[in-house]
């Protein structure tokens, strides 16, 4: 995976990276979960060893680790770290890039280069880019032809959650009825060997359908219509599954 | 043909300066005329009024006084009578020479640091800067890390100002004793619109940085200059 740099943004900091690839110097790259500071480490040092800050400073502690060995490292998450000033003496001749979701303000000046990599959703390009990757390897693993306007896509983790809801999304709308059918036999059989209920079961089947239908047909009368129930045991099922909630 | 008093004063390493009543220069030795070049006549009058003796007499004060580079620990007043005021600055001297340890300098590009300092500092601001580079200075030795710290903060000033100009050039007729060797100085000069307006605090904090990459920082009032040794 490399670093998608498609938007403004993003150009400008794949191209700080790269120009302090070759420099002797520190570079700590900040940002929420998911927007990137992994892979953006790993393009500035490709080669490099990946550290957790916190098991690293414990290995440190302990003199588990032989730190002459290394000339550069990748250190994940350096907030994790509880003596940092202490943790970054000890790693004074090995040239660093470490991620945090936040820049810590106690040991800035350790780091000569700074790169706060913005939100997904403040990165337009990126995230069309990364849907198109993302849905294009989903498609060829469920073998379907999802387009990226019927996805229901969750950016709180960024690319994470990204990633996780077109996949998600994906199967949900790939699969094929003899497919549903098999999965919710095997679903049923598990909770059969629960000792579930004909009623509980029932509630796996008529809540989505609820829910699709309302979804589809928007009233109640266009909804007992086309599915051809009464209209009464419709409201019935309504109330006992919903109340007054909307659903 | 100046008497023996006047050459001694002449030849004295610290400056020295004879004011009429309404602050113009009578007379001034050689240290004082290279002084001048940063100082303004008025600033040292003043000076030297404010630090006189109440009545008549001779006045020494111990102070802290900074003059592009050139440092001061004191002041001499003479005040004898109402037509002449004299001035004596004491230098702040040290015979050390300068030797900066080669193993922490890298051969590198200046443009190559400005470059990515700008980028990573002012990644989010609409600033925007006029660039007056002299191409012609070739790759120098620098410390690297230390520079880029001294040199984010330089461009961290500016974040909020609209236009700035970025002046790059190798200085005339200046040179530095580094390691035994004659280098000549790089000089970055930032011009604002607007006045910089950093703390003493910040100043200090910024002067050391500066200190620590080999490089020496003047503030003036929309003006902000650093000057580091071409090292080969």
């Amino acid at each position: 995976m490399k670093f998608i740099a498609k938007s403004e943004a993003s150009k400008k900091l794949l191209n700080i990276a790269q120009m302090s690839s070759s420099l002797p110097v520190n570079i700590i790259i900040s940002g929420e979960t998911g927007v990137g500071k992994k892979i953006l480490a790993q393009t500035i040092l490709p080669d490099a060893p990946i550290f957790d800050g916190k098991i690293l400073e414990e290995s440190i502690n302990n003199r588990t680790i032989d730190l002459e060995q290394y000339n550069e490292m990748i250190i994940k998450d350096i907030n994790g770290v509880l003596n940092k000033i202490e943790f970054l003496e000890n790693l004074s001749n090995i040239k660093i890039v470490a991620t945090a979701t936040f820049l810590p303000s106690d040991i800035e000046s350790s780091f000569a280069i700074k790169i706060d990599i913005p939100p997904l959703n403040q990165r337009i390009e990126d995230l069309e880019e990364l849907t198109r990757i993302y849905l294009e390897e989903a498609n060829s693993i469920y073998n379907s032809n999802i387009k990226a306007d019927s996805l229901d896509i969750n950016l709180q983790q960024n690319g994470i959650s990204l990633k996780n809801s077109i996949f998600k999304n994906t199967f949900l709308q790939s699969i094929s009825s003899e497919d549903m059918k098999k999965s919710l036999e095997d679903f049923i059989f598990n909770k059969l060997e629960e000792g579930y209920s004909y009623k509980e079961l029932l509630e796996v089947f008529e809540i989505p359908l609820l829910k699709a239908s309302k979804k589809k047909y928007k009233s109640q009368l266009q909804m007992a219509n086309n599915l051809q129930i009464n209209r009464i045991t419709l409201r019935k099922k309504i109330d006992t599954y919903f109340g007054n909630e909307d659903y | 043909m100046q008497n023996f008093y006047e050459q001694l004063l002449e030849h004295d390493l610290n400056p020295f300066l004879l004011f009429d009543a309404n602050g113009k220069v009578k007379s001034y030795n050689k240290e004082a005329e290279f002084l001048l070049n940063f100082v303004s006549v008025k600033e040292l009058f003043e000076l030297a009024i404010a630090n006189a003796s109440v009545s008549f007499g001779f006045n020494h004060h111990y102070l802290h006084l900074k003059y592009n580079k050139q440092t001061y620990y004191g002041i001499l007043v003479g005040y004898i009578s109402e037509d002449e005021l004299a001035l004596r600055l004491y230098k702040e001297v040290s015979n050390h020479t300068n030797v900066i340890n080669n193993n922490k300098l890298k051969l590198v590009n200046i443009y190559s640091l400005i470059d990515l300092s700008k980028n990573s500092t002012l990644l989010n601001t609409k600033l925007k800067i006029k660039e007056l580079y002299d191409i012609s200075i070739p790759e120098m030795k620098v410390n690297i890390n230390d520079f880029l710290l001294c040199l984010n903060d330089c461009f961290t000033l500016f974040k909020e100002e609209a236009n700035i100009s970025l002046i790059v050039q190798i200085k005339i007729g200046e040179y530095e004793i580094i390691n035994n060797k004659k280098c000549k100085i790089i000089s970055l000069e930032f011009q604002s619109n607007n006045p910089i307006g950093l703390d003493k605090e910040s100043e200090l904090t910024l002067e050391m940085k500066a200190k620590k990459a080999n490089t020496n920082i003047f503030f003036e009032q929309k003006t902000l200059k650093l000057e580091l040794p071409m090292i080969l």
